[in-house]
C-alpha cells in the first residue's frame, strides 16, 4: 500500500503544478496537429524518394489490362528509382523469397482486372520476409491507390465493363499459410495503409511519452537531491516500495497522457488507430511501463537533476530520432529499423503502425511482451542499482 | 535498559574524517544533547544512528536492534527530525502529515486521529489546510517535526531543529520537545545553541571535529572548567594599554585564567564577587577606561570555551 500511496502523491503534486501539467495534455495534441498539416502532403514524396532501390518479384496471373498497366506503368516506369521488377513464375518467386534472395514480391490473381473494375477490391498477394514493414508498406501503398484512383477514372471516362457478380474475394492460400518463414498478406480492402498524419500522429505520440518519462523521471532525481528522500528511506518504505511507487506514477501519468494524443487525434483530426482498440490499449501499456523502466534505471544512476536534465534531454532526442519520430522509419536499411526495435519507443512505433494497418491483437503479442519484459528488466536492474548506492553512499 | 548505544563510531568522506570514534549511550526516557560547532559531526553521527548510511566502522544498537544489520527494524521505534525542511511544499500541511503516517502504514481512523493530535501538538492546527510553501520558516520546522511523531516514535532524533526561525516558534518547538519527553519519549537533540541544550537535555556530550570531547549532565561539564564563572570587563579601545594590562594582571591571577583582547578583558574565578574589586581597580590602575562589568555565570559556552579555546559560535 505504501507504494500507492507514494503514487498518489507524485500524481497530486504533479496536478498541482500548472506546467507540467499543461506541458503534459496540450503540447502534444498542439504539436501533432502542426506536424500533421505541414508535413501531411510532403511525406509520401519524400519517403520514397529516399529510400534504397529494392527489386519486387512479380507473378502476374491476370488477364486482363489493369495488371500491365500496374506493373510496367507503375512500378517500372514510375517509380524506376525504387523498384526494380522481375518476373517469375509462382514457385520460383516462393522460393526465391525463401531463400532470401528476394525480400518482396507480389501474386497477381487471375481476376485482377475483373475485380476492380467491379469494385470489389484488389485481389493481390503481398509475399514478404519478416521485418520488411516498410518496403511492404511502400508497395502497399502504390496498390491501393491504384486500385482506388482506377475505378474512379474509369467511370469518368465512361469505360466501365459489365460488373461480374459472383467473384470471390477470399484469399488464396493454397497451402503457402504453413511456410512460416513467410508473410501473406492479402491486400484487399480490409488492410489500410498508413497515412502520413497516422504515422506522425504515432511517432509525436511516443516521441511525447518519452519526454514526459523524462519529465517524471527528472522530478524523481530532484526529489533525490531533497531532504524528502532521506525521509523517505526512514519510514517503513523500502527500495522496491519506492522504486515501484515511482514507477506507477509515471505509468499513471504516461497512460494519461497517451489517452489523451489516441483520443484527441482521433476524435478532432480523424487519425485512425485501428480496429484493435484492445491492441492499443495493451501496446500503450506495455510501452509505458517499457518506457518508465527504462527512465527509472536511468534515473537511479543520476545524483543531480541537472546532469539528468541534460543526458535526458540529450538521450530522448536520439532515441526520438533513431526511434522514427523525426525522420520516417522507411529511410533506414531494414537491419536499422529492426535494431530499433530495442528501443522502447521504436518497439510502440512500429506496433502502432502495425495496428493502424490493421494487425490484430494477437499479432502484437510478442511486441507487447518484449516490451514488458524489457520495462521489469529495467525496473530490476535500478532496484539493484538503487541499493548497491545507498550501501556506498558517501564511502 | 539503553534506548541508544553508539560504540567506536568512525565515517569518513574520501580521506575527510568526519566522526573519528565517538562512543555514547542514551537511556529510555532520557533527553540527551549533542552541543557542536558548525561542521562538528553532529549530522553525520545522527544520519548513522539512523540508519541513513553506514559507518566506516563502529556499533550502533537501539534496543537490542543492530541498525547497521537491521535498519528497517530499528526505524520503526524512531522518528527523525532532519535538519533541513524535508516537506512537500505544494501539500498542505495535514497533506504532509498524512503523506508520511501512511509511509509508517498509519491508515484510516487512526491515521486521522494521529494528524489531528499532532497538528494539535505543533499548534497548526488552524492553517492545517494551508500550503506548507505559505508558512514562515518557524511553521515549516514545526511541520517538520510533526512528521516525526505521527508514527508514536520511542526514540525522537532531532538534527538542530530550530536553526534560522523565531524566538516564538523557537519557544514553542522547545516546549514541544520538553512535553514529548515528559510523555515518556526519548530525545537526542542536535544544536550548537547552548541554552537550547541546556534548558532541554539532562545528559550533554560536546562535539568538536567528530570526536565527543566531553559527556555530562550539566554540572559534571561544569565541574570540569572548575565550576568557573567568568568576569568580563569592557574596555575603551582608545585608551587602553594591553602590555600595562597583562602586568599589572598577572600579578592577581594565573595566566591561564586571563584573556586580554582589544576591547574586552576576562578573568574565569570560582568566586568571582571575592575578587572583582580587585580586578576592575588592577584594570583601572593602567589608565584603561572601564565601558560595562558583566559576569557570567559557568554554563556550557564556557566549557567549550574551556576544552578547545575557540567560541561555539562566532
Ligand atoms: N556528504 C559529504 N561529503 C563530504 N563531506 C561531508 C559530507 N557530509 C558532511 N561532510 C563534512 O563532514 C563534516 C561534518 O559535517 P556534519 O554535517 O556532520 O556537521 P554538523 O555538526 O552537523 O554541522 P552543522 O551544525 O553545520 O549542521 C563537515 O566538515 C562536512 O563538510
Ligand atoms: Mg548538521
Amino acid at each position: 500500500m505504501r507504494f500507492l500511496w507514494l503514487a498518489v502523491k507524485d500524481l497530486t503534486l504533479v496536478a498541482r503544478d500548472k506546467k507540467a501539467f499543461l506541458t503534459l495534455i496540450m503540447m502534444p495534441l498542439l504539436l501533432i496537429a502542426i506536424l500533421g498539416s505541414a508535413f501531411g502532403n510532403m511525406m509520401k514524396e519524400d519517403e520514397v524518394v529516399s529510400i534504397k532501390k529494392f527489386t519486387l518479384g512479380v507473378v502476374n496471373l491476370d488477364q486482363g489490362q489493369l495488371s500491365k498497366v500496374l506493373t510496367e506503368e507503375v512500378f517500372s516506369k514510375n517509380l524506376s528509382k525504387q523498384i526494380a521488377v522481375k518476373y517469375y513464375q509462382e514457385e520460383e518467386l516462393y522460393k526465391k523469397i525463401q531463400d532470401h534472395k528476394l525480400e518482396i514480391g507480389i501474386v497477381i490473381d487471375k481476376d485482377f482486372t475483373q475485380s476492380i473494375m467491379s469494385g470489389q477490391g484488389t485481389k493481390i498477394q503481398l509475399i514478404t520476409v519478416p521485418d520488411t514493414v516498410i518496403k511492404a508498406t511502400i508497395v502497399q501503398n502504390v496498390i491501393e491507390q491504384f486500385s482506388w484512383s482506377v475505378p474512379i477514372e474509369a467511370v469518368v471516362s465512361q469505360m466501365s465493363q459489365p460488373v461480374q457478380a459472383g467473384n470471390q474475394g477470399g484469399i488464396d492460400m493454397e497451402g503457402y499459410g504453413e511456410k512460416p518463414l513467410i508473410n501473406e498478406t492479402t491486400i484487399d480492402a480490409k488492410t489500410k495503409p498508413v497515412s502520413s498524419f497516422q504515422y506522425y500522429a504515432a511517432a509525436m505520440g511516443v516521441m511525447f511519452l518519452l519526454m514526459t518519462v523524462v519529465q517524471g523521471v527528472s522530478t524523481m532525481v530532484l526529489e533525490k537531491e531533497q531532504e524528502v528522500f532521506n525521509r523517505l528511506l526512514l519510514t517503513n518504505l523500502t527500495y522496491s516500495n519506492y522504486l515501484l511507487g515511482k514507477m506507477l506514477g509515471l505509468i499513471t501519468i504516461c497512460l494519461t497522457q497517451a489517452f489523451i494524443i489516441i483520443l484527441g487525434t482521433s476524435l478532432l483530426f480523424g487519425v485512425g488507430w485501428g480496429a484493435s482498440v484492445s491492441g492499443i490499449i495493451v501496446m500503450t501499456l506495455a510501452f509505458v511501463i517499457n518506457a518508465s523502466g527504462l527512465g527509472v534505471l536511468a534515473g537511479s544512476f543520476m545524483k543531480t537533476e541537472k546532469s539528468f536534465g541534460v543526458a535526458g534531454m540529450f538521450a530522448t532526442q536520439i532515441m526520438a530520432a533513431l526511434g522514427g519520430s523525426m525522420v520516417p522509419l522507411y529511410v533506414f536499411p531494414d537491419w536499422v529499423v529492426f535494431i530499433t526495435k530495442f528501443l522502447p519507443n521504436g518497439l510502440a512505433l512500429q506496433t502502432y503502425l502495425d495496428l493502424m494497418s490493421g494487425a490484430v491483437i494477437s499479432k502484437i503479442l510478442p511486441a507487447i511482451a518484449a516490451s514488458v519484459g524489457f520495462g521489469l528488466f529495467f525496473f530490476a536492474l535500478g532496484l539493484i542499482r538503487l541499493s548497491m548506492e545507498r550501501r556506498g553512499k558517501y564511502a | 535498559m539503553n534506548m541508544l548505544t553508539v560504540q567506536d563510531l568512525r565515517k569518513s568522506f574520501g580521506s575527510f574524517e568526519a566522526v573519528k570514534g565517538v562512543n555514547f549511550s542514551v537511556e529510555k526516557g532520557e533527553s540527551y544533547g549533542l552541543l557542536g560547532p558548525n561542521g562538528a559531526g553532529k549530522s553525520t553521527t545522527i544520519n548513522m544512528i539512523t540508519g541513513l548510511f553506514p559507518p566506516n566502522s563502529g556499533e550502533i544498537k537501539i534496543k537490542d536492534i543492530d541498525v547497521i544489520k537491521n535498519p528497517k527494524q530499528a526505524q520503526k521505534w524512531i522518528g527523525v527530525v532532519p535538519q533541513e525542511i524535508a516537506l512537500y511544499q505544494s501539500m498542505s500541511a495535514r497533506e504532509n502529515l498524512k503523506f508520511w503516517g501512511r509511509m509508517y502504514d498509519l491508515s484510516g481512523s487512526e491515521l486521522e486521529k494521529s494528524v489531528d493530535r499532532v497538528l494539535e501538538i505543533i499548534g497548526l492546527t488552524e492553517r492545517a489546510k494551508d500550503k506548507v510553501s505559505t508558512f514562515s520558516g518557524g511553521m515549516k520546522r514545526r511541520v517538520n517535526i510533526g512528521a516525526a511523531i505521527l508514527h508514536k516514535p520511542e526514540l525522537l532524533i532531532m538534527d538542530e531543529p530550530t536553526v534560522g526561525i523565531d524566538p516564538q516558534s523557537r519557544n514553542h518547538i522547545l516546549e514541544t520537545v520538553k512535553h514529548l519527553n515528559g510523555e515518556g519519549m526519548t530525545i537526542i537533540y542536535t544544536s550548537h545553541y547552548m541554552e537550547e541544550v541546556e534548558y532541554l537535555c539532562e545528559r550533554i556530550g560536546i562535539v568538536d571535529h567528530g570526536q565527543l570531547i566531553a559527556s555530562g549532565t550539566l554540572s559534571e561539564l561544569r565541574e570540569t572548567i572548575g565550576d568557573h564563572s567568568k568576569i568580563i570587563l569592557s574596555i575603551d579601545k582608545e585608551s587602553s594599554n594591553l602590555e600595562g594590562l597583562a602586568q599589572s594582571l598577572t600579578g592577581l591571577f594565573s595566566e591561564k585564567d586571563i584573556q586580554i583582547q582589544e576591547q574586552q578583558v576576562m578573568v574565569f574565578h570560582k568566586e568571582p564577587q571575592l575578587i572583582l574589586t580587585d580586578f576592575i581597580q588592577s584594570v583601572a590602575k593602567t589608565g584603561t577606561k572601564i565601558t560595562s562589568v558583566n559576569i557570567v555565570e559557568p554554563n556550557l559556552e564556557s566549557v567549550f570555551l574551556h576544552l578547545t579555546g575557540r567560541n561555539l559560535r562566532d
